[in-house]
């Protein structure tokens, strides 16, 4: 290529561009009063990769399709760099949408595609080809400006379509889930060149996704979405490792879910009381409203991060090799828990022994805002 | 609010508003036009009366007419509805080289030029001294609903029929004509149906066939009025042109409960 | 696996009985009947100064009923594909009643409506754009009016097809690209439509030209066309091998478009995925 063309767009390696997307007490029904999103409210920052996961009808497409302007809020604001746009149609509004199946023009060459929103924009023929050029250069298609996009592998579709959403400079990359519809390994090496293209541009994205595995290797943060609400917003090991619900805990991975009763506060660490009478030590959750003495609540301890040595006494019932690691199922403080290990020695079942694990991997959980059935 | 999404521009349905008015204009005006008092359709009419429609049904010949049009497009649609049927199974989920042809000649009288066919069956039934007779004109006509009858059945039976039915069925031991019975004949139904409310149409409405083979005694509704037209325009071709116009709305409404009725899967 | 079962294929025999007898023994008689003379028949059909004339009717008129047939069923199929889900039903409801109205009742209609005494005349006299009756009837334009009315439904369904095939995320994309209402129009959805086009173009050009009752009913004697030659040469000259030798000739300048009508693609090739 060229390297004195001059491209519109600051493709510094690294370089944070987009601008602050403010998503604001968003609420949005479609028959009055049946809300599918429910007062969302989060900041999309330059160049972070924002990751909105959750079940279907938990409200995810509906707040991405609010934030590309294909649905208008029923209450709040979203505002880029302080100006609302919530009113502003699609096409005035500046934002990268990609889609799943990537929704290539069908009749027009890759080139023409990555032209489109540029002759949109009314820039001038030539100068539209050489940016267009040097997109498809940047994404490694250049020999396949020819082509149609229905003779391209869906790799290089897709990264068409990253090209053509990239092209004109947009606020924010806005990606509705684009690898909904492929198989396993297609999926893992195509969330690799989003991560790998967003690196390079250095763009900010917001990402809609159910895959929880997707979420937690592409995010910089995860906003859990249920019920048209947002559950639980952090970094991805934040997410998993914390949780602040049963909802969370149980979405992403597998959790054990331990009744105890809360017996107070020590420092930032909860005291609780196990079902056997066992007194331990929790993370608190990050909820507005502190439990009392006395309540009753739920631990979230992850199976990987339990081990077999320590105070609790424990059978084995079940045991399971599973290739990365082995799942083995114990009876303990009266109720099954799953521990999850990389050890090759496996316990037959039957097996006394003992379990524990450290204070702060167990979470205390906020049980009250009953917002799902999702635990396991 | 309203979905964004798929809103049409008002301008096209500013647009379309002419162009449907331009289609239901004549289909409007029949009826008005056969209940002038005067002796010519003509605008504004003269009055009001129901004259025309007693010319209509006293004339013998008119009368004759009509009958004859329900009895030819009778036989035609039973015939058309046992061939089109018949050929929709016989093709259904068969995949053979040269599928695509016999398709193509099964829907072939939708396409080709009633004109050439209608001097061909001329020539036909001249040699065979049927000239004249209304089963000639039936036979025609029941080829001329055939593919519509076709279409309508290999849909449903696209929409309704289970291939695993059928092979459960004949591992079960059914023979063909119970395997026809209790797993054909239930998905077939509505495209039969409503295979035969359009082929009623077309044969109902046919005049150039009918033209070319009429007799004396046979002269259908259509070719009676093609007949008439080009001599004057009567309130009584009004008054007959009413019926087709309530068949029509009739056959309409039909379609539109078989349509309904179709459950939604 | 699934074997189909063998004796399914017999229930053919109806329809080829049924198309040999009405179909391919008449065609055999018109070729029979068109030679009976060695090329006799075809030299004078050829030579008629009426055949040129009449070819040409049929190839214009043909040729305009199609194109104002597009433009209006283009029309007609984005209004229903853009309609709510009871307007769709309405507006179907709308083009298809005189899709089941008899042409000739169509044609008898338009004769009543365009004659010099019709409403149509009575209406332009009442607001002034004339003083006398114009003359609407017995002329091409009366023809092309009838036949377009005719063909509409014929030619909303094939585009109405190839706009429901196109995948809606395509507009939603090409509308976070900027586009606009016409510029989608323009730029995505037309092109995308192009199969439908061609294949209700087609279909609407080959029905024209063999139309018959229109011109007797709607035309002046100068607007025959070329299936009214036909029964011109069968009623009025009584020759049975020149309308023979006619109709093969209309049958071979027909056929190809058939073929090529039949060969398109019937779903839209474009869109969903």
């Amino acid at each position: 290529m060229d390297a004195g063309v001059s491209s519109a767009l600051a493709l510094g390696a690294g370089h944070a561009t987009g601008r602050h997307v403010d998503v604001q007490h968003i609420w949005k029904a479609y028959t009055p009063g049946a809300f599918v999103v429910r007062d969302v409210t989060f900041t999309l920052q330059p160049g972070e990769f924002l990751t909105l996961l959750g079940p279907s009808g938990s409200g995810k497409t509906s707040t991405l399709m609010m934030v590309a302007g294909f649905e208008v809020p029923t209450e709040g604001q979203i505002c880029v760099d302080g100006k609302d746009v919530a009113n502003l149609p699609p096409e005035r509004r500046n934002f990268g949408v990609v889609f799943q199946g990537y929704a290539l023009f069908p009749h027009m060459s890759v080139l023409a595609n990555i032209e489109f929103p540029l002759s949109m924009k009314r820039v001038a023929r030539a100068r539209r080809r050489s940016m267009a050029m040097e997109m498809l250069d940047r994404v490694g298609l250049a020999d396949f400006a020819a082509r149609r996009p229905r003779e391209l592998s869906g790799g290089q579709q897709q990264r068409v379509a990253l090209a053509r959403a990239l092209v004109f400079e947009p606020d924010a990359l806005l990606l509705d889930e684009p690898l909904g519809a492929l198989d396993r390994k297609l999926r893992e090496q195509l969330q690799v060149e989003i991560k790998d293209i967003q690196r390079r541009v250095g763009i900010s994205i917001l990402y809609v996704t159910h895959d929880q595995d997707e979420a937690m290797m592409m995010s910089d943060r995860i906003a859990v979405m249920a019920n048209g609400a947002i559950a639980q917003i952090g970094p991805p090991s934040e997410v998993y490792l914390h949780p602040d619900t049963p909802f969370v805990a149980g979405f992403l991975g597998e959790t054990n879910l331990l009744p105890v009763s809360f017996e107070g506060q020590q420092g930032a660490q909860a005291v609780v009381r196990y079902a056997d009478g066992t007194i331990g030590h929790a993370r608190m959750p990050h909820i507005v409203r502190p439990p009392r003495v006395g309540d009753r609540a739920l631990v979230s301890l992850r199976p990987e991060r339990i081990s077999f040595s320590g105070p609790i006494e424990a059978v084995v019932s079940t045991h399971a090799f599973l290739g990365r690691h082995a799942r083995t199922v114990v009876q303990a403080m009266g109720q099954p828990i799953i521990v999850s290990t990389t050890d090759l020695v496996t316990p037959a079942p039957g097996t006394a022994l003992h379990i524990g694990w450290k204070d702060e991997d167990a979470q205390l959980l906020d049980d009250s805002s009953g917002d799902g059935n999702g635990s396991t | 609010m309203a979905h964004r999404d798929g809103v049409a521009h008002p301008l096209l349905f500013l647009l379309s508003a002419p162009i449907v008015l331009f289609l239901l204009l004549p289909s409007l005006i029949i009826i008005p036009m056969a209940l002038t008092k005067g002796e010519l359709i003509q605008f504004p009419p003269e009055g009001i009366s129901i004259h025309a429609f007693a010319d209509y049904l006293s004339d013998t010949q008119w009368l004759q007419s009509t009958l004859l049009s329900f009895q030819v497009a009778a036989l035609a649609v039973i015939l058309g509805c046992l061939t089109g049927s018949a050929a929709a199974i016989a093709l259904h989920n068969k995949r053979f080289a040269g599928k695509g042809l016999v398709t193509s000649v099964i829907l072939a009288p939708i396409v080709v030029p009633l004109i050439v066919l209608a001097l061909g069956e001329y020539l036909l039934f001249a040699q065979a001294r049927m000239i004249g007779s209304w089963i000639a004109i039936s036979l025609v006509h029941a080829m001329l609903v055939t593919p519509y009858v076709f279409i309508s059945v290999q849909t449903s039976l696209t929409a309704e029929l289970n291939p695993a039915l059928i092979r459960s069925a004949r591992s079960l031991g059914a023979r063909p004509l119970s395997v026809f019975r209790h797993v054909y004949w239930p998905a077939i139904r509505p495209g039969v149906l409503s295979g035969a409310i359009l082929g009623f149409a077309v044969s109902f409405d046919e005049v150039v066939v009918a033209l070319f083979l009429q007799g004396p005694d046979t002269v259908t509704l259509p070719v009676r009025m093609f007949t008439a037209i080009q001599f004057e325009l009567t309130p009584k071709v009004a008054a007959s042109a009413s019926i087709f116009i309530m068949l029509a709305t009739l056959a309409l409404i039909a379609q539109a409960l078989l349509t309904g009725r179709r459950p939604v899967r | 696996m699934n074997r189909p079962a063998p004796d399914r294929i017999w229930l053919l025999v109806p329809v080829g009985m049924l198309y040999g007898l009405l179909a391919l023994l008449p065609m055999g008689l018109i070729v029979q009947f068109s030679f009976a003379d060695g090329a006799a028949h075809y030299a004078d059909v050829l030579g008629s100064h009426l055949l040129l004339r009449v070819v040409q009717n049929t190839v214009a008129i043909s040729l305009i009923t199609t194109i104002i047939a597009l433009l209006l069923a283009y029309i007609l199929a984005a209004a229903l594909w853009r309609a709510s889900p009871r307007g769709r039903n309405v507006l179907l409801a709308f083009i298809l009643l005189p899709f089941w109205t008899a042409v000739l009742i169509k044609n008898f209609a338009w004769a009543a409506l365009l004659q010099d005494n019709g409403a149509i005349n009575s209406l332009f006299q009442a607001i002034g754009i004339t003083d006398a009756p114009v003359t609407l009837l017995h002329n091409r334009l009366a023809v092309i009016i009838g036949m377009v009315h005719y063909v509409l439904p014929y030619a909303v369904f094939p585009i109405y097809t190839s706009m429901l095939s196109i995948d809606p995320r395509i507009e939603r994309a090409a509308r976070s690209l900027g586009a606009s209402a016409p510029h989608i129009a323009w730029r995505i959805i037309l092109p995308l439509t192009i199969p439908g086009i061609t294949s209700a173009g087609l279909l609407v050009f080959i029905i024209s030209c063999g139309f018959f009752i229109t011109p007797v009913i709607l035309g002046a004697p100068s607007d025959m066309m070329v299936a009214n030659l036909v029964d011109y040469y069968v009623h009025t000259v009584v020759d049975f091998g020149s309308a023979a030798a006619l109709a093969v000739l209309i049958l071979l300048a027909v056929l190809p478009l058939i073929v090529v009508q039949q060969l398109l693609p019937k779903e839209g090739m474009h869109g969903a995925s």
